[in-house]
């Protein structure tokens, strides 16, 4: 209130009635959890580097294969085209382009256009399993952590699920459903979410016997709020770390099971199958072999570090 | 602790029998023939009943064909000679008939007895040309069928894991003398108990090579290879030498005490029954109808290979990912946790396929390291790529985990107060820190240790090393089902082991921890 009003004519104090509305008021400045998490979160400038090599990826990944779709066939009847490398390639094509920049691969393919196709399957694959797996596993972690008596029986299925074999679960899914990108989505996330929210069962067991979940417990809150409002809100940070290391896992995943045989189908570009393609004679054609496996480093590293930054940033420890 | 055991238990078999589930009813099985040039060319009737064959080798399903009862039924009959029998070729000219089959008393025997035993009849009509010749491969059969359950799958299994040698293993009637003694054992000059009517001779022995003292009596059968290692259980296949045959001088064991020596790679202790009557040859050098042996063969096993390999990683792991760690923890924010934060990174999110052939290609080229393991021409050379290349991922883990914890005790109080008390920052950290942030590193490590007996499927691969890494991945792309159900009896049993031995170790290592639910509440 300014000093005007506080006063009358004769510049004497005088009274004010007692206003309830306003004492009520806080006057602390005002916090927003998410703008202090950001605020953080851009002080480092590696982030912004990374976010920018990121968009860059990510529209590159998009974008290329919109313009100039890939083709990895184009060339398989031409056995001159096979396994190229990119000064020889841009010689037997019409002198420099991008298309060649990197060579040619076993059949012929263009190595720079496919890199992009495939990069665009890895990062949807990628994003798509981990919010698939993150949503059913977080959810159901939370009850799982919070109920005693779905624990009992959420222990027999860990148990039992956690010992099969992945790649044989993988494998067989494959064979009944097919390994279209979503039958392979499909495997991916069948069993996926069991660890995520094995992990979250845990966290959650620590946090609901703290006294101010004893507390609200005391008061009657229901589990659904309970689960909202007290524990989820203290577990963002381990979300987000948690996130920051399933996004690359599901990249690598791809790489790994497509190196095995048991991937996605050919007719899908996909970097696992890139560098399976070219691994055997990786030190005879390295360009075959490299530019994948950087491509899928690259989105590995920036995903991992964002996503641990992130998790750093949401912690509010950190927002002083 | 007893009931937790038991509790493992009833999930191993839970997880058995979703495997079997998975791999025999589920896997769909004509896939087999995607890649078999003899299905390919064989045609109608024959194609049915070469897939029946094939499905029993694969152990989907057992059948029986009318020809091999007749056989069984008239061999004793009329001796080798019985296809010239009248009854046999009646039998036979019958089910070429799909009007009259039912007619002839043999096929009528067969129908009710197989139908009794639970087996399904299957007449596969003969197939005719318009001019009344059977077409190729379109010769009628009659055969019987049965699927087993995933149940009696199980069953079966359990009861033939583990087997006993006793003396009345040996079928053969002409066997007359049945016993288990102490004897002594020419070869290695101490001595062994023998058998007479089991199915090795020596059931107990001493030998020059590890693990030195050898049994013959208890077999554990986890599973029997079906296509890549015919017939073979699996315990044989992983723990077999895979290097050359070692000669040296030794006797038959007739011509024991005389001066007849020979040099060979034989290893009589493997001796084991064989009914068919002695050749011979076999006559003057067998004493008795033990005349089957193997080979001294040396190297490791699949099985040593890998856990060589991996014991090494793991140990180099601990020694030097745990420093780095609290050396990392220690200078926080310094130049050394930079570095070691950007190792982390690397060794976290690039792919481990990246990661590998990125050591492979360093360190052939910068090194001259041998790449392939087969190739190399001293072997221990050829171990350093692999297990460097497990080790290297696996530092970087432990770093990342030692340094967390030891971040969040750096703040307890008991520090604080160990700091008040005027303890060296040096002692705190070695007195303190390290061993309260070690309790949460303590569970993992009989994991990471008996975790090698599973071998490392890309490194191994990527080096061709001869380990049992690519076990599980190359049954199910052979549908080598046997092998797969193996594979999966070992792997859970390890990690159930693991954790029951993490959990005593971690109540070992913390007396606070406590295994009995009874105590701190019982969540």
């Amino acid at each position: 209130m300014s000093e005007q009003t506080t006063r009358n004519q004769d510049g004497l104090f005088r009274f004010i009635d007692k206003d309830t509305i306003q004492s009520e008021k806080i006057t602390a400045p005002r916090y927003s959890y998410w703008a202090s998490v950001f605020r953080v979160f851009f002080r480092k400038k590696t982030n912004l580097v990374m976010i920018i090599l990121f968009i860059l990826i990510f529209l590159c990944a998009f974008v290329i294969p919109a313009i100039a779709p890939y083709d990895a066939y184009e060339n398989l009847r031409d056995a001159t085209s096979f396994n190229l490398s990119p000064a020889a390639a841009m010689a037997k094509y019409d002198g420099f382009s991008f298309k060649w920049i990197l060579g040619t691969g076993p059949m012929g393919n263009s190595i720079f256009y496919g890199i992009w196709a495939s990069a665009q399957t890895s990062l949807l694959l990628a994003i798509i399993c981990a919010a698939i797996n993150m949503t059913i596993g977080i959810i159901l972690g939370a009850v799982w952590g919070y109920s005693k008596r779905f624990d009992q029986v959420m222990l027999v299925i860990y148990n039992i699920i956690a010992n099969v074999p992945y790649i044989l679960m993988i494998t067989v899914l494959v064979y009944i459903i097919g390994s279209g990108f979503w039958s392979f989505v499909f495997a991916m996330t069948i069993t996926g979410w069991l660890g995520i929210a094995y992990f979250f069962r845990t966290q959650v067991m620590i946090i609901r016997d703290r006294e101010y979940s004893l507390a609200s417990r005391c008061l009657g809150t229901p589990i659904p709020r309970m689960i909202s409002k007290n524990i989820l809100p203290f577990l963002t940070s381990v979300i987000v770390t948690v996130l920051a290391t399933e996004l690359p896992s599901y990249i690598s995943s791809e790489v790994f099971l497509s190196y095995i045989g048991v991937g996605l189908s050919a007719e899908i570009p996909s970097l696992g199958r890139m560098i399976q393609q070219a691994q055997s004679a990786f030190l005879v054609y390295p360009w075959e072999f490299w530019p994948p496996v950087a491509i899928a480093s690259a989105i590995t590293v920036i995903l991992y570090v964002l996503g641990q930054n992130l998790a750093d940033a949401s912690d509010p420890r950190t927002h002083m | 602790m007893l009931r937790r055991i038991l509790f493992s238990l009833f999930s191993l078999l839970v997880v058995i029998a979703t495997v079997m589930l998975l791999v025999y009813n589920l896997i769909p099985r004509g896939a087999i023939f995607q890649m078999d040039d003899v299905w390919n060319k064989k045609s109608l009737n024959d194609r049915t009943i070469y897939e029946y064959a094939q499905y029993q080798k694969f152990g989907y399903l057992e059948y029986s064909d009318f020809t091999s009862f007749l056989r069984s039924k008239y061999e004793g009959r009329y001796g080798a000679e019985y296809t010239k029998s009248d009854e046999f070729k009646a039998a036979k000219e019958a089910i070429q008939n799909e009007n009259t089959y039912l007619d002839n008393p043999d096929v009528q025997e067969f129908i009710e007895m197989f139908e009794k035993e639970g087996y399904k009849i299957k007449y596969l009509e003969p197939q005719r040309s318009p001019s009344g010749k059977a077409k190729k491969g379109g010769d009628g059969y009659l055969v019987a069928v049965v699927e087993r359950s995933v149940f009696t799958r199980l069953w079966n299994y359990l009861t033939h894991l583990i087997t006993v040698e006793t003396v009345n293993d040996v079928q053969d009637p002409a066997l007359t003398e049945r016993y288990v003694r102490v004897e002594h054992d020419p070869y290695s000059g101490l001595f062994a108990v023998v058998g007479s009517g089991t199915t090795h001779k020596y059931q107990l022995y001493f030998d020059g090579r590890f693990p030195f003292i050898h049994q013959n009596w208890i077999h554990l059968n986890l599973g029997t290879s079906f296509t890549k290692f015919r017939g073979q259980e699996i315990t044989d296949v992983i723990n077999r030498p895979t290097g050359d045959q070692v000669k040296a001088q030794t006797q038959y064991p007739a011509k024991l005490g005389t001066d007849e020596y020979i040099n060979s790679a034989i290893d009589f202790h493997t001796l084991t029954y064989n009914s068919s009557p002695r050749t011979k040859t076999e006559m003057k050098q067998f004493p008795d109808q033990y005349t089957t042996y193997s080979y001294r063969i040396d190297g490791l096993s699949m099985l040593e290979n890998s856990f060589v390999i991996g014991l090494i990683a793991t140990a180099i792991a601990y020694l030097f990912g745990l420093p780095l760690g609290i050396a990392m923890a220690r200078h926080k924010d310094g130049l050394g946790d930079k570095i070691g934060n950007g190792y982390i990174i690397f060794s976290i999110a690039v792919p481990g396929l990246a990661r590998i052939f990125l050591f492979a290609a360093i360190g052939t080229t910068l090194f001259g390291l041998p790449y392939k393991f087969a190739n190399a021409e001293a072997k221990i050379l050829a171990y350093i790529l692999p297990t460097l290349s497990l080790a290297l991922p696996s530092i970087g883990n432990l770093m990342k985990w030692m340094r967390r914890y030891m971040i969040d005790q750096m703040n307890s109080d008991y520090v604080k107060f160990a700091r008040a008390e005027g303890m060296s920052e040096k002692e705190i950290y070695r007195k303190h820190i390290s061993p309260n942030a070690m309790i949460y590193l303590v569970h993992g490590i009989p994991g990471n240790i008996l975790g090698c007996l599973i071998g490392a499927i890309i490194t191994e691969r990527v080096y061709s090393v001869p380990g049992v890494g690519g076990l599980l991945t190359n049954a199910i792309n052979g549908y080598d089902n046997g092998i797969i159900v193996a594979c999966t009896v070992f792997y859970t049993t390890l990690s159930i082991i693991s954790l029951i031995l993490g959990d005593l170790l971690l109540a070992k290592y913390d007396p606070r921890i406590s295994l009995s639910s009874s105590k701190g509440g019982g969540r």
